[in-house]
């Protein structure tokens, strides 16, 4: 299908390569499948591509607009590439100042450093700002972060993983009086943090996680563990033993069952999964 | 909530169209054959109650697992128990904090479905020889 | 799912707070799994070695000391885990008053089969 890589077809060395491979581009389940009623999602209408575009691709689109007091809809977006950048958020960019001003979307930096382009295309979580439209499917498909409250079209409301993140306590917590300098650690001990520290809060992880899903409300989501365990591996934090008690608990920690659709996922390379079995010592 | 109008916000979907991946696939299949495994522990139950009660009792157990329709579930049971035997251990491994390199995940995943594969032909295999020989 | 609104976002994720428990469980899931590792291979072992043999060959077989003692761990590690592995599964997916009823009787049905089991492997021996 994709033709870049030298690398084994079925092993995925990292969480930016696309499987090479396909069996199902989804489970065999309707799209509706146990989604309450205010959620299913209806059919849209379809944007044709200006007249003269010569090279065109379609996008299907999760709209949702919070005012009509109707469904969310799947518009069909036919893009023209010559006229928009390589990357996905190019295209819904495009889309936003050539076709449809009312498509809502968050971006930032648009070069994988924000996390706020976090959505779902051809069915995995990922940052739009660093997926090239050539590696998407034909009609290429995005939807929000997976199980999220949708504000509007692509924009989920985040509040509660991010009360989840908080939760965690993400700061530096010492009982020693601060020194005159900084708190210094030895360059072991800083690489303890290598895999934690770079995550960007994108809520990839959190959304793809099938735990999370039927769980959210008490399962505290790989995003806020992997928090959680970057102050545990923090030689200068003084809390580990409040913190290892309070993540002991059925649902918060331990609904984790390392199925690691997180460790796919995230965008940063990082490896949410990995602070759970350590977080049980 | 608070969005205006009646509605409230919708919820995006997730399973519907989260794509399958090795790694949810493997723990949704660890997770069945568990349960598969679970029927068949009641089956076993059944076994050795029958076992304990005679021979009579014993035959007719025995002559129905040798039946077809006994044959095809036995064959499913084996694929389970190794599935969930490999799947198993590799959990294990992963709970020692080994293992969570994406390359690693999927080479230890496809290595759990060879292996069930594997051990499934090599058990219908020796039990086919046995009872010929 | 919220009964009572709760007056924050954080108030929400916190809830009631950690239970302080959970790892007690985690522990008796993985032991378990350790000790049937063995357990299965050799009873799978076992029933290979039994295929096609009579009720007399079957006896003569549990009847050994050592077939009898396997057979009851493996009974006991194998209902243990079962009702672990399915109580895991059913506050995945339960989440209605029957969540407790389905919980309740996995525990039950697990630990009577057990026992079934075990009377069943200790009859072969001692009145077979
Ligand atoms: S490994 Fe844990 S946190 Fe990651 S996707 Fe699986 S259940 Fe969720
Ligand atoms: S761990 Fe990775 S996927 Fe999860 S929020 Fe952080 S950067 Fe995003
Ligand atoms: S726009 Fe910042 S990560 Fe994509």
């Amino acid at each position: 299908m994709m033709g870049k890589e030298k690398r084994l077809p079925l092993i995925i060395d990292s969480s930016d390569q696309l499987p090479s491979a396909t069996i199902l581009k989804r489970f065999p389940l309707p799209r509706n499948f146990g989604v309450a009623p205010d959620s299913r999602i209806e059919e849209g209408q379809v944007w044709k591509a200006p007249a003269g575009a010569s090279r065109t691709k379609a996008f299907t689109i999760y709209r949702y607009d919070p005012d009509s007091g109707d469904n969310p809809t799947l518009d069909i977006f036919e893009v023209d590439l010559d006229d928009c950048g390589p990357m996905v958020l190019g295209a819904l960019i495009w889309i936003k100042n050539k076709v449809d001003p009312t498509l809502t979307f968050r971006r930032s930096c648009r070069e994988g450093v924000c996390g706020s382009c976090a959505m779902n295309i051809d069915g995995t979580n990922w940052l739009a700002c660093t997926r090239e439209i050539a590696e998407t499917d034909e009609a290429g498909r995005i939807y929000p972060l997976s199980n999220m409250r949708i504000v509007k079209d692509l924009v989920p409301d985040l509040t509660h993983v991010f009360a989840q993140y908080a939760a965690m306590e993400p700061w530096l917590h010492s009982k020693t009086p601060a020194p005159e300098n900084e708190r210094l650690q030895s360059p072991e001990e800083r690489s303890e943090l290598d895999g934690y520290y770079e995550c960007i809060l994108c809520f990839c992880c959190t959304s793809g996680c099938p735990s999370h899903w039927w769980n959210g409300d008490r399962f505290l989501g790989p995003a806020a563990l992997l928090q959680a365990y970057r102050w545990l591996a923090d030689t200068r934090d003084e809390a580990t033993g409040q913190r290892l008690d309070d993540l002991e608990d059925p649902f918060r920690l331990y609904r984790c069952h390392t199925i690691l659709n997180c460790t796919r996922t995230c965008p940063k390379g990082g490896t949410p999964a990995r602070r759970s079995p350590r977080s049980r010592k | 909530m608070s969005s205006p109008g009646a509605r409230g916000r919708p919820l995006s979907p997730n399973i519907q169209i989260y794509r399958p991946q090795l790694t949810s696939v493997l723990s949704i299949a660890n997770r069945i054959t568990g349960v598969i495994l679970s029927a068949f522990a009641v089956l076993m139950v059944v076994w050795l109650i029958a076992a304990a009660s005679g021979p009579q009792p014993f035959s007719t157990v025995q002559r129905s697992i040798g039946s077809l329709f006994g044959q095809i579930l036995m064959l499913g049971f084996t694929f389970s128990f190794f599935m969930h035997l490999c799947g198993g251990i590799r959990h294990l491994i992963w709970d020692t904090g080994h293992g969570f390199e994406l390359r690693s995940i999927y080479a230890s995943g496809w290595a759990v479905v060879v292996a069930s594969i594997l051990l499934t032909a090599l058990t219908w295999g020796v039990s086919i020889w046995m009872g010929v020989g | 799912m919220r009964k009572v609104p709760t007056p924050t976002p954080l108030n929400h994720a916190l809830a009631l707070g950690s239970s302080r428990k959970g790892a007690g469980e985690w522990w008796a899931e993985r032991l378990s799994a350790i000790a049937l590792i063995p357990l299965t291979i050799w009873f799978a072992a076992s029933v290979i070695a039994l295929t096609g043999s009579d009720h007399a060959a079957f006896v003569a077989w549990l009847k050994t000391p050592f077939a009898t003692i396997c057979m009851i761990l493996l009974l006991i590690a194998l209902f243990h885990h079962t009702a672990l592995g399915l109580q895991v599964i059913i506050e995945d997916y339960v989440h209605s008053g029957a969540k407790f009823a389905a919980i309740i009787a996995t525990r039950l049905g697990c630990f009577a089969l057990a026992v079934a089991g075990i009377v069943a492997t200790l009859r072969i021996p001692f009145a077979g």
